[in-house]
């Protein structure tokens, strides 16, 4: 048992950003193989906290406290339970996968020394986030993961990328300007920074402006997660950045927007209004919401010529089947639900961001009614893509499915309770029949049809080796979810 | 039974689909052998189940295995006569289709997709039926809808076929969804999937719950059994290669819902009679899509629109049966059951009986075939079976299958029905005679003379030649039957010579003389009554009477028109949000600016007039540029006037 290990996995992250640097200008790959080895180590780590997680008399939690800012009660707590542990674990595999598919994917454009570095703080940022129980701290990672996002989209991205860059950076700015109100205020109301002191602390008062900290979080997260009308963002930027960065954005980042509001907005404040009619008010609109996010993206995305925004407007409804999901706590099965659809898809929009920047950039267009017959030059790749694309669509065996299932039988669940739910839950069966609707049109313009005439091919091995270990991830989630379920089931939210 | 044999059943196939692009690489015999010794692999395990559901107890027995605790579903299979049943006639036409394919997809390219989603299919379907529990059972329903698309644009370089097998993915997923929203309704009611849970535990449920329930999956069957009016699919899955289109038919996919219907009646038990409307709703669907589907097989030019909606008016038949049970031991389940296999043997048949023909000829136009008897004698001869065993002609299977419907529908005694019911029967023999006059009788077409036609390979033949001989005895065997599946019911040979019988033998001759009287007797011969009666018509029942040009244009086009706008609003609103709110930032800062400089001139402008005479001034210039240097001026004097105060007090 280490019992150093969270620290461990954020110091060598912190170190990687000058050493990937160095390596990378020693050697093209070399900062990119330091990456890998650093999250692969990082799997290792995380890996060693189970036995902790397991243990019921610890609360089935694993933590570390480490000295920081008394003076604000700010201590650097890192702990891991199931969720944090599961959503961690995929990151880190995105991590992995993605800076070795970096190698080929970068490979023509110049000075990329610094990409990996960058790379390193970003996963440094997204990893804190999930890994902390300290309000501050996690503020500090929130804010961390921006830095690092303008200089990839600027610097990499395609088109006006730093406009676009531009634009993300303020619109998520402003919504972390929220976040860092609603942490402000509950400081000076509890005078504790800690989550799990906090949650008490609250439990306790039921009064007053919680209701107002509460949406203040939500907003703040809500725009991270790209809700609509906060969504506006998010598809210049996942469609003009790199095919890596969008792989993380899209995967890793909105779920880091999903992860906040599960566990502070509604593990830390909303448990002190659970009994009271602003509470469910509350949740009823965050239901709505999704709703409307589930349609519009899954509507927009029917539409969408260009695939990288097709991508990120699928993303958007994902989010909302999300952020429907969500509205559903604290149901037991609709939490199991939510976390797993975060990671299923996680890794099949990672996959997926993957497959199509391979094909875009060797097709050298975006535009859906010019691709064609791609599988047939690209089979491998082509295959892969149309697992991402049929998991999106939510078919089996393939990773969402089997959460947007449980996301179907939570919201039954809680529909026989609480009738308001029911016509909510009707429309996100009508937006699952429009995901597959997209998903399909992808794989029929796109993947199948008569091939293009520009030869196009499969060379990079690594490509090749990244996409179909992160399509087996998606076929392993998809058949055997038990193996985080099981992890993300032990977690106890105080209601 | 074979060892583990209700676990291997699907998991052979299921695990060979999954070495057949390996096999690939060694070479294309290797693939292709390897998929068929698969499935025949497969086939004799579900075969030796069957002595064991024959003399064994009818109710089913459980293997379990652990998978998702958390919603406590394990992976289960159901050993049962309806299962066994079932994977016995999946694993069986998929060898016989598989062998077919041998000949039949012999010089294709890209064989390897095609013995990839066949063998997976087959492991599916066979999965589907062996669940024991909702959860496990959706997700082969969902894996049996993404395989038969994918084989539907098995020629995927073709647009219209890739479209085609979105078409009959998307279609189908409606029903899916109905389905999953019953299931979902269940667990959150009982909170299991199993069925021995809801078997025992259904009857805890208020009766308005069940209802919802019922009606949800008979919706998800409906969608997947292509009945009326959501059966436009099934013809737009005609683009596949023939082959597939008799599996589509005869085994898989399909019969998916009239299995899950079956299941249902097991797992309602008493249940069933007492939800209002179901029983009666699925009686007159079928009642009514068997009379339908008849018309548009008789209506369609196209050689697979007549077994295609021969399925579709077919399986109207078996849901009109099943209409009439109030359970699971009433005749017209077993009927609709028994129903069901003379279907899949003579169907596909049907199938691939015209393959070659459809190969051969590159067209699927019955305007332009006709005589080819002579080039084709083997084929013809299986078109005839085909004809008599469709049509329900003593002996062939589905007379006795279709006199038990029958008889179902005499017991519940609506009426109406009947005849309905009756009138798709003459419908039937109307237009298998008319198929088999247009393509093989009559003289021979200008078209079939320059192409080349010839008989088909032989093991193509071969594979047709056992499904001829089934369909020939498999009525014999219906006692055999009735007792495997444990029901009561006793089919009575003695009843071939009985008035029922003249009956259904005097409605063949209502359907079929017309036809010959008009496809034989007045071919080549133009009346008015030609031109100005049957044309309109035949244009009407062969665009399938515009339903699916109603259904593209307005659901299709209704969704397409919604998103469009939706697409408008986020491109014209949403994304100029960021825009708006800049500009509006912009003006507003430059107006709290220019209004400060504003203010400022108009205050230095009136101390001013207040100390020059009128003559001296200049006009009043309020662009800024003026106030700005007294500003500067001003705050010059300001600071000065500190300092020296400053000093003083010092």
């Amino acid at each position: 048992m280490m019992t150093m290990a969270l620290l461990l996995i954020l110091a060598l992250f912190a170190a990687a950003i000058p050493i990937s640097y160095l390596a990378e200008r020693a050697r093209t790959g070399l900062g990119a193989l330091t990456l890998f080895i650093v999250a692969t180590i990082g799997m290792f780590l995380l890996s060693t906290t189970i036995p902790e997680i397991l243990n019921a008399a610890n609360n089935n939690r694993y933590t570390e406290t480490y000295y920081w800012v008394p003076e604000i009660d700010a201590s650097f707590s890192l702990f891991v339970d199931g969720i944090s542990f599961s959503i961690s674990f995929i990151a880190l595999i995105l991590i992995a996968l993605t800076s070795l598919y970096s190698i080929p994917y970068m490979k023509d454009r110049d000075d990329i020394n610094p990409y990996y570095s960058l790379l390193a703080l970003l996963s440094l940022g997204l990893l804190g986030i999930f890994i902390t129980s300290n309000l501050l701290l996690f503020y500090f990672f929130w804010e961390l993961i921006l830095i690092p996002s303008y200089f990839i989209i600027g610097t990499w991205g395609g088109g006006d990328s730093y406009g676009v860059a531009f634009k993300f950076f303020i619109i998520t700015h402003a919504g972390a300007v929220l976040v860092l109100l609603g942490i402000g205020s509950v400081f000076v109301i509890t005078g504790s920074l800690d989550m799990f002191q906090v949650t008490a602390a609250l439990a306790t008062m039921q009064t007053g402006p919680i209701g107002w900290i509460l949406i203040a979080f939500t907003i703040g997260f809500a725009v991270k997660l790209a809700v609509v009308p906060a969504h506006i963002w998010l598809p210049d930027a996942y469609s003009e950045s790199p095919a890596t960065m969008s792989a993380l954005l899209g995967g890793v980042m909105t779920t880091a927007g999903a992860y906040g509001i599960l566990r502070i907005s509604l593990g830390v404040v909303l448990p002190a209004l659970l009994s009271n009619p602003f509470g469910v008010q509350f949740l009823h609109t965050l239901a709505l919401f999704g709703i409307l996010s589930a349609l519009f993206g899954s509507l927009v995305a029917v539409q969408e010529n260009d695939v990288n925004r097709m991508l990120a407007y699928s993303s958007i409804s994902h989010m909302g089947y999300v952020v429907f999901a969500l509205s559903l706590f604290p149901n037991p099965l609709a939490i199991i639900a939510t976390v797993l659809h975060l990671l299923n898809h996680g890794a099949t929009k990672g996959l997926f961001f993957l497959t199509t920047g391979d094909i875009v950039k060797k097709a050298g267009t975006r535009d859906m009614n010019e691709l064609s017959g791609v599988a047939s030059c690209m089979p491998v790749t082509g295959t892969c893509s149309a697992i991402s694309a049929l998991s999106i669509g939510g078919v089996p065996p393939f990773a969402c499915f089997i959460s947007e299932f449980l996301i179907f039988m939570s919201a039954f669940q809680v529909a026989i309770i609480d009738s308001f739910y029911l016509i909510p839950t009707f429309l996100l069966l009508a937006a699952n029949v429009l995901s597959l609707a997209y998903a399909l049109r992808y794989v029929g313009n796109v993947l199948l049809g008569p091939p293009d005439t520009n030869q196009m091919n499969e060379r990079s091995a690594l490509v090749l080796g990244v996409v179909v270990a992160l399509a087996v991830i998606v076929v392993i989630l998809g058949i055997w979810p038990s193996i985080f379920t099981q992890l993300i089931a032990l977690v106890n939210f105080q209601t | 039974m074979l060892p583990l044999a209700p676990w291997l059943v699907w998991i052979i196939p299921l695990a060979s689909s999954l070495l057949i692009p390996v096999m690939n690489r060694i070479s294309d015999k290797a693939r292709d052998y390897f998929a068929v010794v698969s499935i025949f692999v497969t086939f004799l395990f579900a075969a030796s189940i069957i002595p064991d559901v024959y003399f064994g107890p009818a109710v089913g027995t459980d293997l379990t295995a652990p998978w998702l605790p958390i919603i406590g579903v394990t992976a289960g299979i159901v050993v049962d006569p309806l299962s066994i049943l079932f994977a016995n006639l999946i694993s069986f036409l998929g060898l016989i289709i598989i062998v077919y394919s041998l000949g039949y997809m012999k010089d294709e390219e890209g064989l390897s997709r095609y013995y990839f989603f066949l063998t997976f299919f087959l492991g599916s379907m066979i999965g589907l039926v062996m669940s024991d529990n909702f959860l496990q059972m959706f997700i082969f329903w969902e894996m049996v809808g993404l395989c038969s698309s994918a084989l539907v644009s098995f020629w995927s370089k073709r647009v219209e076929v890739v479209r085609a097998g979105t078409k009959v993915f998307l279609m189908t997923r409606i029903g899916d969804v109905s389905f999953l929203a019953a299931i979902a309704v269940l667990y959150a009611n009982l909170g299991s999937f199993s069925f021995s849970y809801t078997m025992a535990h259904i009857g805890d449920l208020p009766l308005s719950t069940i209802t919802t329930v019922a009606f949800l999956i008979l919706g998800g069957a409906l969608v997947k059994s292509a009945q009326f009016p959501l059966h436009t699919w099934l013809y737009t899955a005609m683009e596949a290669p023939t082959s597939v289109s008799a599996l589509l038919h005869g085994a898989t996919m399909v019969k998916a819902g009239v299995y899950l219907l079956a299941r249902v009646f097991i797992l309602f038990g008493p249940l069933i009679p007492l939800i209002p409307m179901w029983l009666e709703s699925i009686a007159w669907i079928g009642a009514l899509t068997a009379f339908i589907g008849a018309t548009l097989a008789f209506g369609t030019p196209d050689i697979k629109g007549v077994p295609a909606y021969s399925t579709v008016s077919q399986i109207g038949f078996m849901m009109a049966a099943f209409g009439t049970a109030s359970s699971s031991a009433a005749l017209g389940w077993f009927a609709g059951l028994f129903h069901l296999m003379s279907h899949a043997f003579f169907q596909s048949l049907g199938f691939l009986a015209i393959g070659a023909i459809i190969h051969m000829l590159g067209t699927r136009d019955m305007r332009k075939m006709g005589g080819i008897r002579k080039l084709m004698p083997v084929t013809f001869a299986l078109c005839i079976v085909v004809l008599f065993a469709r049509t329900g002609v003593p002996p062939f299977a589905s007379f006795f299958s279709k006199g038990l419907i029958v008889k179902s529908l005499l017991i519940t005694g609506d009426l109406l029905q009947l005849i309905i019911v009756y009138g798709a029967i003459a419908l039937t023999f109307a237009y298998t005679l008319r198929f088999t006059i247009l393509t093989f009788l009559r003289g021979q077409s200008d078209y079939v003379k320059n192409a080349n036609l010839h008989e088909a390979p032989k093991i193509m033949l071969i594979a047709c030649i056992i499904l001829a001989i089934l369909c020939t005895v498999w009525g014999f065997v219906a006692n055999l039957f009735a007792s495997f599946m444990h029901v009561g019911q006793v089919v009575q040979f003695s009843e071939i010579f009985s008035i029922p019988t003249v009956i259904f033998v005097f409605v063949l001759f209502l359907g079929g003389f017309p036809v010959y009287l008009y496809y034989y007797k007045m071919d080549g011969i133009e009346s008015t009554f030609k031109t100005k009666f049957i044309l309109p018509l035949s244009t009407v029942a062969g665009n399938g009477f515009y339903i699916d040009k109603f259904y593209d244009r307005f659901v299709g086009g209704g969704v397409a028109k919604i998103s469009r706008g939706v697409r408008t609003a986020e491109y014209s609103f949403f994304e100029r949000i960021p825009t708006y709110v800049s500009h509006g930032a912009n003006r507003f800062t430059s107006r709290v600016h220019s209004g400060f400089d504003i203010a400022i001139s108009k205050i230095l402008y009136f101390t001013r007039d207040r100390w020059l005479s009128k003559d001296d001034r200049s006009p009043h210039d309020v662009d800024g540029s003026l106030p700005s240097y007294l500003v500067v001026f001003l705050v010059g004097v300001l600071i000065l006037v500190v300092m020296i105060l400053m000093t003083i007090w010092v």
